[in-house]
């Protein structure tokens, strides 16, 4: 449990230790990336609870989640419809599903070992 | 089996965090760019320059004070005292100027003579607007119709008059007085004058600005009111 923990101050001790900026006009990019590793590490949180989580699953699905919507951020700022927005939007719901489902799994365990 | 999902979420998560700190980096402090070019930077560097220079004369002059006290403190310190006073009093313009320097002849302009226009006051504006352009051009003393301009003085309407030092001046034509330190300077000042856009300002109200020849000599009247300190306080005499 500690171990992802540890992952996560790491990662931000570094990005802020490094302060490291990035060039305002790829700012979008960058949240939306953020979004969709959000995305994707809670879908395996779900995944794993559920034990349907599958390691190629969870990998591919975060760097291609992220790709995908660089890409269709790219697509919009060229094209001139804010087509990140349509990112952010399936990101978005899907993030709340995934959250809401593993809430309820614990909840399950959770009154379960109350019973028991 | 286990161990690996932890090693996968750690890793994952160690680029989230990095991502997610790297995007708060951006946005809290974005970074300002320097869109100066060269040219606006060697105008600041000659800016500087100048400045530099202007504090090293200051400095030379404070030390050569220095010099003059530490010589005469044995002798008679009053002196040196009384120099001083004297040399602040004549920065500052409490004493009459005889230097080098040129007339102004503010006119009505002929135009307004001839349709017959009455001929209307200096706007408190477009007076200060002048001695802002002289003191831009490095003037040493300015008298505006018989009064000295000095660090403090005031020109503003007083009931529709336009006053320097708290007395109105007259209406056109009358006469600006411009010392400065040398010949040269008077020379100089007298182009800039005339190349300044300065008398277009004073033909929209109908005034006409006559730049006199520079005269080797010319007296400078004292600033004759009392100057309010607001800083200095006098030591009583004995301590």
């Amino acid at each position: 449990m500690w171990l992802p923990l540890l992952g996560l101050i790491l990662g931000i001790s570094l990005g802020l230790l490094t302060d490291i900026q990035i060039p305002k006009i790829y700012e979008s990019y960058l949240s939306i990336a953020v979004l969709a590793a959000l995305d994707t590490l809670f879908g395996g949180i779900r995944a794993q609870l559920q034990h349907v989580y599958d390691d190629k699953v969870f990998v591919s699905g975060f760097f291609f989640n992220i790709a995908l919507a660089a890409a269709l951020a790219f697509l919009g700022v060229h094209l001139g419809v804010d087509l990140y927005l349509a990112a952010i939007f399936a990101f978005g719901v899907r993030l709340f599903q995934n959250i809401a489902v593993i809430r309820r799994i614990l909840l399950t365990k959770w009154s379960e070992r109350k019973n028991a | 089996m286990k161990r690996t999902v932890y090693i996968r979420f750690t890793i994952i998560l160690l680029i989230v965090g990095f991502m997610l700190s790297v995007q708060y980096n951006t946005v809290q402090n974005p970074e300002t760019r320097d869109t100066r070019d060269i040219w606006a930077i060697r105008q600041e560097l000659a800016k500087e320059t100048e400045l530099h220079s202007e504090l090293l004369s200051e400095v030379r002059v404070l030390e050569q004070t220095i010099g003059k006290y530490e010589n005469m403190v044995n002798e008679s310190p009053k002196i040196a005292l009384n120099d001083t006073v004297e040399q602040l009093e004549r920065e500052i313009g409490l004493d009459d100027v005889n230097s080098p320097g040129l007339m102004i002849t503010v006119e009505p302009s002929l135009e307004s003579m001839i349709v017959g226009q009455a001929i209307e006051e200096i706007s408190p504006d477009l007076l200060v607007r002048l001695i802002n352009e002289i003191n831009r051009f490095k003037a040493k003393a300015v008298e505006v119709d018989g009064k000295r301009i000095i660090y403090s003085s005031a020109i503003r309407d007083v009931n529709g008059k336009t006053t320097v030092n708290n007395l109105a001046i007259r209406h056109a034509p009358f006469n600006i007085k411009i010392g400065t330190s040398t010949y040269e300077d008077a020379k100089k000042m007298y182009n800039q004058l005339e190349a300044s856009a300065i008398g277009d300002d004073f033909y929209i109200d109908n005034l006409r600005l006559v730049i006199g020849e520079p005269q080797h000599s010319m007296s400078i009247s004292a600033y004759d009111q009392t100057v309010s300190k607001q800083f200095l306080q006098e030591v009583p005499g004995g301590e």
